[in-house]
């Protein structure tokens, strides 16, 4: 039987690891790190694999696969500006030139995408290989309906989760997102999302999205969405307000790449969720008028009110209304028209407004990805709107 | 014996009955004499004090230009080193998020600090001269003092009441809590009757009878709020607790999302 090769990080001196890749682990039960290091084994040549593993070793760990200690690490449901300072020291240290990092529920992951995301970096000149997985139409809709069509319409980018639980990074990316992750650490943010993918454009690095199937997303401990979404709009709206300059100039998004494979079918037990937010959306629509009407221009008001009257399954919200919420979003956190707790925690409401239509066009027979992508271009139609208020907030107001 | 009495008598003529005031014009002298004097220690008073009044403006009004000479100094000097951009790398936004840039907010620090030291001094200033001047049994300057302290609480309590306002509301909404508009005033109006409170006790005006009033009114509104969210918001209450035992049964840190349950609705 192949024994366990532990290596305790405090004798680096004597037996330095090296390896090709590192592979950094989530903090999680023994139990479950050992399908995950199967995983890695079936996935990579062991000989060329290193893992990191927060914390100390399980004594029941065992394999062909070399396993060292990391710095204890905070479960999250995403990556952090921690995350990838330790992945970065790590690989620093087993001297290799590629580095994986790996979310919580890694096991979950198919060898496949392991392997995909180990090579791209490896063989090709790719800086940052970034997993798309297959998702239900019901599951990552922040990322459907905020994330991606922003990222891609502002850093012309069609990566399709811009904020990623895995990746796959080369040496130089790796340092590049470490130095920006040191600074918030710094700053006491050691728990921020890195927006990756807009460092990478920022950075003129190559990105390549790799096809990972599909995989179980963790959830964070705050389930609540009245918290977790103002937290990552927050952050994404900081990390496009930071990159104002890069954004602001035409680009044009390359063409998508290959067909990639999708799920359709409908939750079918999304008629008491779609019902339960459209009613949340017209208590807002109710009550919060006087702090939209500060954010939102008359016409995006008329729009939602029209929207607040129709009923059923007839509620959908127009692409370029939801994309001129966002901006308009986007706009007012700059410019700071209001407390920026108060802004993202009117916007809860208007997202769950958008989820009802997009639940109720699949629930009617249309392709959750089509109308993501009509989203999306909607965004990217709508970027002048959004460039010429943020260099003349006062002047541009229709 | 008779004889002796009509002597006296005699002695003594009888003069005729005196009128009550034989000459007019001393008691309107009097009069006028005593508005006189008091018109003359009036003027007194204000010529004494009219330098320090003139002393309290010109040291307001001198201030007041040098904090917008400050602040319009600091806001250019402040845009032309970025100090939004330098500062919001280092910022923990998660906690706090002011209305105004940090260039607006020390600019407009420094512009009221120059304000504020201005009254101080022109306060000051009159003080002195008010102490040399006629004494008057009304001391003006500590009431003065207290009413700029009234004021600063009078705007603190506003935009207290302003925030927490709107704090409400938004979660109320967020709740979905059907009366979530009532709540936010509520909030409001506590706070607003509370800060009225400490504003009439800090004038010390009412004394007992405001101390009653407010508890009253606080205590009607407090208990108003409590039915209103008690007997409306039970199934929000239930549905919380429950969630937080069921967590709490729940060792790990991130819940897992069984992948055999596709038509769940996940924001995440």
């Amino acid at each position: 039987m192949a024994t366990t090769n532990l290596i305790d990080e405090s004798n680096s001196e004597q037996t330095q690891v090296r390896g090709s890749v590192l592979v950094l682990l989530p903090a999680s039960d023994p139990a479950r790190l050992q399908p995950v290091l199967e995983r890695l084994a079936s996935a990579l040549p062991a000989e060329e694999l290193v893992v990191a593993v927060p914390g100390e070793i399980p004594n029941e760990v065992n394999g062909p696969v070399k396993v060292i200690a990391a710095p204890p690490s905070s479960t999250t449901w995403t990556l952090t500006a921690r995350d990838f300072v330790t992945a970065q020291d790590m690989a620093k240290t087993c001297a290799v030139q590629t580095l994986l990092i790996l979310g919580p529920e890694a096991e979950s992951l198919s060898p496949a995408g392991i392997r995909d995301l180990a090579i791209t970096v490896q063989t090709t000149s790719t800086d940052l290989a970034i997993p798309r997985y297959v998702l239900p139409p019901g599951a990552g809709l922040v990322n459907s309906a905020i994330l991606y069509p922003l990222s891609r319409s502002l850093f012309s980018t069609r990566i399709r989760f811009p904020l990623p639980i895995d990746l796959g990074l080369s040496m130089p990316m790796a340092e590049r997102l470490a130095n920006i992750a040191q600074r918030l650490v710094s700053a006491n943010q050691g728990d921020s999302p890195l927006w990756v993918v807009n460092e990478a454009a920022v950075a003129g690095r190559a990105t390549e999205e790799i096809d990972a199937g599909t995989r179980e997303l963790p959830q964070p401990k705050d389930s609540g969405l009245n918290v977790i979404l103002p937290l990552v709009t927050a952050s994404l709206f900081s990390d496009i307000e930071g990159k104002a300059a890069f954004w602001q100039r035409a680009r044009i998004t390359p063409p998508a790449a290959r067909h990639w494979p999708s799920m359709s079918r409908a939750p079918s037990e999304s008629a008491a969720d779609v019902s339960s937010m459209i009613q949340a959306f017209r208590i807002a629509n109710t009550n919060l008028q006087e702090i939209w009407s500060l954010i939102l221009p008359p016409n995006s008001m008329l729009g939602l009110k029209r929207l607040a009257r129709v009923e059923g399954d007839a509620f959908r919200m127009p692409d370029q209304l939801w994309a001129r919420v966002v901006f308009d979003f986007l706009i007012a956190y700059r410019l700071r028209t209001l407390n920026r707790g108060h802004l993202l925690g009117a916007l809860v409401p208007l997202y769950l407004g958008w989820v009802a239509g997009h639940i109720n066009s699949i629930v009617a027979g249309g392709d959750p990805e089509r109308h993501i992508e009509a989203l999306a271009t909607a965004f990217e139609t709508d970027k002048a709107y959004l460039v010429s208020r943020w260099r003349w907030p006062d002047r541009f107001n229709p | 014996m008779m004889d002796v009495l009509a002597t006296i008598i005699q002695s003594q003529p009888i003069a005729p009955p005196q009128p009550l005031y034989t000459d007019n014009a001393t008691i309107w002298h009097h009069m006028a004499g005593a508005l006189r004097e008091s018109l003359f220690r009036v003027l007194s008073l204000l010529i004494a004090v009219l330098p320090g009044i003139l002393a309290f403006f010109v040291a307001f009004m001198v201030f007041t230009l040098i904090g917008m000479a400050i602040s319009a100094i600091l806001r250019k000097g402040l845009s032309l080193l970025r100090f939004d951009d330098r500062l919001s790398h280092y910022r923990d936004s998660g906690t706090w998020t002011p209305t105004s840039s940090p260039t607006e907010i020390v600019a407009r620090s420094s512009f009221w600090g120059c304000v504020l030291l201005g009254l101080l001094i022109g306060v000051s200033a009159f003080d002195a001269s008010y102490a040399t001047a006629a004494t008057l049994p009304i001391s003006l300057l500590p009431y003065l003092t207290h009413a700029v302290g009234a004021i600063f609480l009078l705007i603190a309590g506003t935009l207290v009441a302003r925030f927490l306002a709107r704090s409400v509301l938004i979660g109320a909404v967020n709740a979905q809590l059907q009366y979530a508009r009532i709540l936010s005033l509520g909030v409001k109006w506590l706070v607003l009757v509370l800060t009225a409170a400490m504003v009439l006790e800090h004038l010390e005006i009412g004394g007992v009878v405001v101390s009653l009033a407010f508890g009253i009114l606080f205590g009607g509104i407090v208990l108003t709020l409590s039915l209103a969210v008690g007997l409306g918001s039970r199934d929000l209450v239930s549905r919380s607790l429950e969630s937080h035992v069921g967590s709490g049964d729940r060792g790990a840190e991130v819940l897992p999302t069984p992948i055999n349950k596709p038509d769940q609705i996940r924001h995440f």
